[in-house]
């Protein structure tokens, strides 16, 4: 009886001091929520660092993560393809699934929505978290999502957000001064991953070891590729750790240019923990590798 | 009014409606997918009555087309619809209905999914997969002697997840017309009389192995009455299983296998109650992505006959140059038919083409 009585008061202390549950698709963006919510939220996040975000297996092991979750914070912009499925199959009614692209600018719109032209990027290019200037709208999206959970929190997240982005604004300060040598030199990259990146650091991206978003490289076009690099002398073949590094490293020997393997989202290395080391970590191996 | 004024305005309320009705279309629209499937198929087993063994000329045919909406109603539930088009006769072949179902996703107390219409019953791992998504070319023996085509029926499921902490596990419990047993089992129900409800239940479990690998664990029965005349029951005991290992985007290696065991009473000479079972494994393994080779034991007795048995193995391989939008599949099968004081043996080869148009949904477990 005392254990039983002992249980119900623990049980009771557990649920007064219930943290929100959000679960993100990304670790980067867990660890946003981490900064906003601070000991307010409990986060957990589905796609690993080694792995395409684009390309997740539909498995019940999410949809449980999913399930007793306030909150799913995802890239939105069809990135993940997948989460329609997991969000069903966690038959989690109360679950707010947030679109963290609503305040982005968005690039490579396409004109027209055809698989003729690859198959992931038919609302845009998704991958604007790794521009850290989009952090400002998708912290804004965070603290709202967050506030409508626990709206007497509210001051709190929007002060924790305003101290993290005065932070990152002192980083981004810092990348941009490691970065400004190499403005306006051209790279090659293996998926559209790096067009906000780019375009944030003034680089220039002549082109993709894949032929259109999401299909495969293929002998003709990697040709093309080699072609490119060697006239327009690109150092650096930038690659996320999930691709086959084959197609690249061919390009590589037959030019001259270096492999760059660079995570595009945190937690795959030491190095990479969050999402201010991971952008440390990209900024400071590209610029070693164009440094060349 | 000038006739030519009507057909101005005409033109302008058309002009005004147009861009609002196309805008609002391309969200509503259902997501629908088109799958075609082509077989090249050749065995020597046609003339071994005239005592020859010699493969027979490459026959190439259509083999199926699924034609799969699938869309919200509501924030709650949602409908698929998938029609098939069945070959091998392109030209006088019927669209028929393979699955017609709305399902509920939310909002029901504990948490429960209820699914009405017409569907491929959870019974089973297999049963639940279309064709085009198998690694191989032919169903195991096991589901067509068991099972037919598959067991498909008209009827009602409700499933819940049990609370078992972090495990996923399922329960499903499916209350069925009945209509698909005769298909499993060549006995045609001529009393005119309405079909006896059948019913199929699962249970199912999901354990997470590491960050790259994964267990699904299932259990299965399904019960009902094969024989309308003298209402004589069946009841199927089934176990799967499904591995997969996943160490990159390129790789992955799937294990799965399925028992099942059958008990129903029969009216020969006098009451009399059969038992029987069956069983396949298979392994696929993909690799560089693109290609990916298996292979498959079978073992079956039939329904009403632990005597009557086939055997077999196929080899099989897949190449999917682009994703799943084109598919080439090859298999070498041998397949050994058993009644007592008689065995044959046959060899057959087939060649696969199947392509998909529409949007590709993410792959589950
Ligand atoms: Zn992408």
């Amino acid at each position: 009886m005392k254990w039983v009585l002992a249980f119900i008061i623990l049980a009771m202390a557990g649920v007064s001091e219930a943290a929100i549950k959000v679960v993100t698709s990304l670790p980067d963006l867990a660890d946003l929520a981490r900064q906003v919510g601070g000991d307010k939220v409990s986060v957990d996040y589905i796609v690993r660092a080694d792995q395409n975000p684009h390309f997740v297996e539909v498995k019940p092991s999410y949809m449980m993560k999913l399930k007793s979750a306030d909150l799913f914070l995802t890239i939105g912009m069809e990135l993940e393809m997948w989460a329609p499925q997991i969000v069903d199959g966690s038959r989690n009614a109360s679950l707010t699934v947030v679109d963290l692209s609503q305040g982005v600018t968005k690039l490579e719109v396409p004109a027209k929505v055809d698989a003729s032209q690859g198959d992931v990027h038919r609302f845009g290019n998704p991958h604007y978290w790794l521009d850290p200037r989009n952090v400002r709208p998708m912290m804004d999206e965070i603290v709202s999502a967050l506030t409508k959970v626990s709206p007497a929190d509210e001051k709190t997240f929007r002060a924790n957000a305003d101290a993290y982005l005065l932070r990152l604004g002192v980083k981004i300060q810092g990348w941009e001064a490691m970065m400004k040598p190499f403005a306006g030199q051209k790279i090659v990259t293996f998926h559209k991953s790096w067009s906000y990146f780019a375009n944030w650091l003034g680089l220039d991206i002549a082109g993709e070891v894949e032929p259109k978003p999401g299909i495969a490289p293929s002998p003709t076009h990697s040709a093309e590729l080699i072609a490119l690099v060697r006239s327009a002398g690109i150092k650096a073949i930038l690659v996320e750790p999930f691709y086959d590094l084959s197609a690249p490293e061919q390009i590589a020997r037959a030019t001259g240019a270096k492999v760059t393997v660079l995570p595009t989202s945190s937690g795959g290395l030491d190095q990479t923990r969050d999402y201010i080391s991971l952008i440390d970590y990209d900024v400071a191996t590209l610029a070693s590798s164009l440094k060349q | 009014m000038p006739r030519s004024m009507l057909v101005l305005c005409c033109f302008c309320v058309v002009r005004i409606l147009l861009p609002t009705t196309v805008v609002a279309q391309t969200s509503v629209n259902p997501d629908i997918s088109v799958i075609p499937r082509f077989l090249i198929h050749s065995d020597d087993g046609q003339k071994l009555n005239e005592g020859k063994r010699e493969f027979s000329r490459p026959d190439f045919s259509f083999e199926e087309l699924e034609l799969a909406l699938q869309a919200y109603l509501n924030p709650f539930a949602k409908a698929d619809v998938v029609l098939t088009l069945p070959g091998p006769d392109l030209e006088n072949s019927k669209l028929g209905i393979e699955e017609v179902y709305a399902t509920v996703l939310r909002g029901l107390p504990l948490d429960m999914n209820l699914r009405i219409g017409k569907y491929r019953a959870e019974f089973g791992k297999l049963n639940m997969t279309h064709p085009h998504a198998w690694p191989f070319v032919t169903a195991p023996l096991m589901q067509k002697r068991f099972l037919g085509e598959s067991l498909n029926d008209l009827g009602i499921s409700a499933s819940v997840l049990l609370p078992t902490e972090d495990v996923y596990t399922k329960l499903t419990v499916d209350l069925l017309r009945g209509t698909a047993i005769g298909g499993a089992t060549g006995m045609v129900d001529t009393t005119g009389a309405k079909p006896y409800y059948a019913n199929t239940a699962r249970l199912s479990s999901f354990f997470t192995l590491s960050d790259y690998s994964d267990l699904e664990i299932g259990l299965s029965g399904y019960t009902g009455i094969h024989d309308p005349y003298h209402r004589d029951r069946f009841w199927y005991g089934n176990l799967d299983f499904k591995y997969k290992i996943r160490p990159s985007a390129y790789t992955s290696l799937v294990i799965q296998g399925e028992y099942l065991l059958n008990t129903r009473t029969v009216h020969l000479e006098d009451e009399k109650s059969i038992s029987s079972s069956g069983f396949y494994l298979y392994a696929d393994y993909q690799f560089f992505k693109t290609y990916s080779i298996g292979a498959r034991v079978d073992w079956s007795e039939s329904p009403y006959s632990a005597d009557d048995k086939a055997s077999g193995f196929a080899l099989f391989a897949g190449y999917y140059p682009v994703e799943e939008t084109l598919g080439l599949r090859a298999q070498y099968a041998r397949t050994t038919t058993e009644l007592p004081g008689f065995t044959q043996s046959v060899n057959s080869i087939d060649l696969q083409i199947l392509f998909s148009l529409g949007p590709h949904k993410a792959h589950p477990f």
